[in-house]
């Protein structure tokens, strides 16, 4: 079946499109996203339960977007009578000319920008789905996920606490212009298993998680994960702490997608370049790692969580070959960054919702696989470690720093794991030295979407990441 | 609120329900050096209900909860609400009451409106003393005027208006070629035009400083000093973990009376702080909101939390605290200033997991002080566990919004990261 678009949007797309007219008259271009995201989201522990009806995503609302003479505005509301879009217009006329009143009073002169191209375009997209959130039988979801609750707790060394969340959100989003009918609609699901333990004074967890643009069905495959996650337990409270130092390390997927998203993708993000705030804008043509290091980003280049058919700016979903062969092509831009840039847009523009900003920012964030297979690769370090399991990161464009930390790490010497473990571990350095020593690439690859990505510390969005496993040279603490 | 919501939360059949309509009006201005990106309106209002049953013998208590949308029709909220009941009745923690009605002494906050407040901040960024050497580069401009509205079905009906602030700003300092960023975000009731500039001023200081860095050196071990707000996160460690959420669940083992820290710290919940934007008169849950001594002179004193964690723990009056005081510093921050010791004043993402105890923080900029001799340094990072590290911090103190803190704080025992040299 196909996940169905709104019933609500289509409601309201008259009384939008009347909006979009009557604006029109006043403003060089006019836009209008509408939001109709629903979903829910479980969460089983042995202390306490929760179902809410929001997640991440869920929301709904609208946006109109202006420009005038150069400057850009933005009206965001969520209550208004499809009746009477005079009414609309009129509520953010005015909200415009109080604000171009405090602009004019405080001498607060525009970055002065042209309106964007607004190219005839209608698309209706329906992203096929198995299952819908709405249709889910949520009581034997429920007993699903308390009993792998249970059953981690029965299995599980040291466990005080296993929670098991369940999420599942139908977006529906549509954007319209004077030019432009844009609809779309896909279901996405994330699921997790957080075991908590304490033994020796030390609280330790870890989270195991499935994500995807996907029902509810995907949540079968959390029962396949907990024997990982319990794993990973017994690791974690037996690791020590790493002797501080550079090594050659061997990433698991998961943090290689974590470097190729903290260490790389926020350095190429152009509403960056657009701010002289990215190192990565004086590298276009150059080389910023081995030959071995191609890197694709776009809604189009995986599907995963937020593989869409179009971006909160109504610019069609991309797929981009930022880095090839190590040779650093383009970044991602959104559409006014874009404009200001003299380049196209990437179909990357992202708000957290209706309620905020247009910024750039990553979808599906990906290397490239290689040749080799795991085996080889460990064999191939005398000293080192192979990093398993992502905690956070945090961008630092301007400066190409990465700040990575990393769940664990299983140490090599001579070729072989010795079972030592180590933990947490905090992955730094600088990123062409990082990208310019990867010098394998495993044959597989993976796609992990559980989680967000912040922009600094703000402005939440659904992201994807991942590729092969990599074998490069990183600074451990 | 549409007029039918409240009759058909009487009659649906939840044993108890909560309803809480915020409406938002903000405004937002995004400027690249001096120059507007972007300017923005929000005019919204979201109206969120819980709805509670208890199981048949009346020993369990499930909820669920959702956005009734401003646009749903009658019909659409009867089907929401039904949907709201159905889950409710698949989730079963054990009971607990939500809260009564009792007395809430209002804020009497003189409320600006919102043109002041985005003026004021525009205006304080144009005295930021730049010059051609460190400058602005870019900021961002949230003013929020929010009005939350909370009603129970035990007759708790509340409303105030707050004002909320955030300003995001980007500093550059360039030296030839040679150009750096550093980043600060700064949350408030409304603006704090002095402060502001000061610790901008502050920050073009240091922007200054980290042109002029070298690469960590091999530290191994050392005295890190905080005196940002990256403290503000190390204090937050005792702060969630007397949280009845982390207790009931058993992610923390404290008990009250227990010594959980070896340093004369105390953390008090306050029902304000100047201009923070974190000062209600009531909870999310309808509770009032006042003065709770959490630890004092490092002994555990009270847990605080919402009604359910509160109730399993039997807490009386609790509340969810959004205000904190830490203090009982004895020394002057001069004195924690000796030895050898790492300050660092920028991280890339200073993190303190109240879980595991784990300190983590890629260093952005410096200051390794030595016997004689500082070196302003960048890269590396520190690392440690709130365990294992001594902790001792300044009686002087500062405001960082919601939390009132140590203005320095020293973690004895720092595990640092260096470059190792080539």
């Amino acid at each position: 079946m196909n996940a169905p678009f709104s019933s609500y949007l289509q409601s309201i797309a008259p009384c939008m499109k009347q909006v979009i007219s009557l604006l029109g008259a006043s403003f060089d271009y006019v836009s209008i996203l509408s939001t109709d995201s629903v979903g829910w989201r479980i969460a089983i522990g042995q202390r306490s339960k929760a179902v809410t009806n929001s997640t991440m995503t869920t929301e709904r609302g609208c946006v109109i977007r202006v420009c005038r003479d150069g400057l850009y505005g933005e009206y965001a509301f969520n209550h208004f009578d499809p009746e009477h879009p005079e009414q609309i217009a009129q509520d953010a006329m005015a909200a415009f000319r109080a604000q171009r009143e405090l602009l004019s009073l405080t001498g607060t002169r525009p970055y002065a920008t042209p309106a964007l191209p607004d190219e005839p375009c209608d698309l209706f997209t329906e992203f096929a789905a198995q299952e819908l959130p709405e249709n889910t039988d949520q009581k034997a979801l429920i007993d699903r996920l308390s009993r792998l609750s249970d059953l981690a707790m029965e299995k599980g060394q040291h466990l005080i606490e296993c929670q098991v969340t369940a999420q599942s959100t139908h977006i529906s989003k549509m954007f319209l212009s004077t030019r432009r009918d844009l609809r779309q609609s896909y279901i996405y699901s994330e699921g997790s298993i957080v075991p908590i333990a304490f033994h020796d004074g030390k609280n330790v967890y870890t989270h195991v998680s499935v994500a995807g643009r996907e029902g509810p069905e995907i949540f079968t495959a959390l029962e396949g994960k907990l024997d990982e996650s319990l794993e990973i337990i017994h690791d974690l409270l037996r690791a020590e702490r790493v002797v501080p130092g550079e090594y050659d390390v061997i990433t698991s997927p998961e943090v290689t997608g974590l470097i190729a998203h903290e260490a790389f993708g926020h350095g190429v993000e152009m509403d960056m370049f657009v701010k002289h705030r990215a190192l990565g804008s004086s590298y276009i043509g150059k080389r910023v790692g081995s030959d071995l290091v191609t890197m694709h980003e776009g809604a189009k280049c995986a599907v995963n969580v937020t593989s869409y058919a179009f971006d909160d700016e109504g610019t069609l979903a991309g797929d981009v070959t930022e880095i090839d062969h190590g040779i650093l092509r383009t970044g991602i831009c959104d559409a006014l960054s874009a404009l200001r840039l003299g380049t196209q847009p990437t179909g990357n523009g992202k708000r957290q919702n209706f309620e905020h900003k247009v910024y750039t920012r990553m979808t599906n964030t990906l290397f490239d696989s290689g040749t080799s297979s795991l085996e080889e690769m460990i064999r191939s370090v005398s000293h080192g470690y192979l990093l398993r399991g992502m905690q956070s990161g945090m961008e630092d464009p301007k400066h190409w720093g990465i700040q990575c930390i990393v769940e664990r790490g299983y140490e090599i010497v001579d070729g072989r794991l010795t079972g030592r473990v180590v933990s947490p571990l905090i992955m730094t350095g600088y990123v062409p030295d990082l990208l310019g020593s990867v010098s394998m690439l495993s044959s597989d690859r993976e796609v992990f979407g559980s989680g967000g990505c912040g922009k600094g510390y703000k402005e939440w969005v659904k992201v994807a990441d991942g590729g092969p496993c990599l074998k490069t040279r990183a600074r451990l603490g | 609120m549409s007029p039918y919501l409240l009759p058909l939360l009487n009659t649906c059949g939840a044993d108890a329900w909560e309803l809480t309509e915020t409406r938002t009006e903000g405004w937002e201005f995004y400027f690249i050096r001096h120059a507007l990106d972007q300017h923005r309106v929000l005019n919204v209002t979201h109206t969120t209900v819980k709805v509670f049953r208890k199981s048949e013998d009346g020993a369990f208590l499930g909820s669920a909860s959702g956005e009734i949308h401003e646009s749903a029709s009658e019909e659409e909220t009867k089907e929401l609400l039904s949907r709201l009941l159905f889950q409710a009745s698949l989730v079963r923690n054990p009971v607990y009451a939500l809260n009564t009605p009792k007395p809430v002494e209002p804020l009497n906050l003189s409320l600006p409106d919102i043109p002041s407040m985005a003026r004021d901040f525009i205006e304080a960024m144009r005295q930021v003393p730049e010059t051609p050497g460190e400058s602005i580069n870019s900021y961002e401009i949230f003013v929020h005027l929010r009005t939350r509205h909370f009603m129970n079905s035990n007759g708790i009906d509340l409303t105030e208006t707050v004002p909320d602030s955030m300003i995001e700003v980007v500093v550059n300092a360039r030296a030839e070629e040679h150009e750096i960023e550093l980043y600060r975000s700064y949350t408030s009731g409304t603006c704090s035009r002095d402060d502001l500039i000061r610790d901008l001023t502050d920050t073009l200081r240091f922007g200054r400083d980290r042109l002029h860095t070298v690469p960590t050196p091999p530290i191994s071990t050392a005295p890190v000093i905080l005196s940002t707000s990256a403290a503000v996160d190390v204090y937050r460690y005792y702060i969630e973990r007397m949280g009845a959420a982390m207790k009931y669940r058993r992610l923390s083992d404290w008990e009250i009376g227990q010594k959980v820290c070896d340093a004369p710290l105390t953390i008090e919940a306050l029902r304000t702080l100047p201009n923070s934007s974190g000062n209600h008169a009531f909870d999310p849950e309808g509770a009032p909101v006042r003065d709770l001594l959490l630890i004092e002179n490092g002994t555990a004193r009270a847990f605080w939390g919402s009604s359910q964690y509160a109730g399993y723990l039997r807490l009386k009056d609790a509340f969810i605290a959004e205000n904190f005081r830490v203090s009982g510093g004895t020394q002057d921050a001069a004195a924690l200033r000796t030895g050898n010791y790492l300050e660092v004043v920028e991280f890339s993402d200073f993190q303190v997991n109240s879980m595991t105890g784990d300190i983590a923080g890629e260093i952005r900029l410096g200051y390794w002080h030595e016997g004689d001799r500082t070196t302003i340094i960048s890269g590396g990072s520190v690392s440690g566990n709130m365990r294992e590290t001594p902790l001792s911090f300044s009686k002087e103190t500062r405001q960082y919004d919601t939390c009132l803190i140590p203005s320095v704080t020293r973690l004895e025992t720092m595990h640092i990261t260096g470059i190792d040299p080539a």
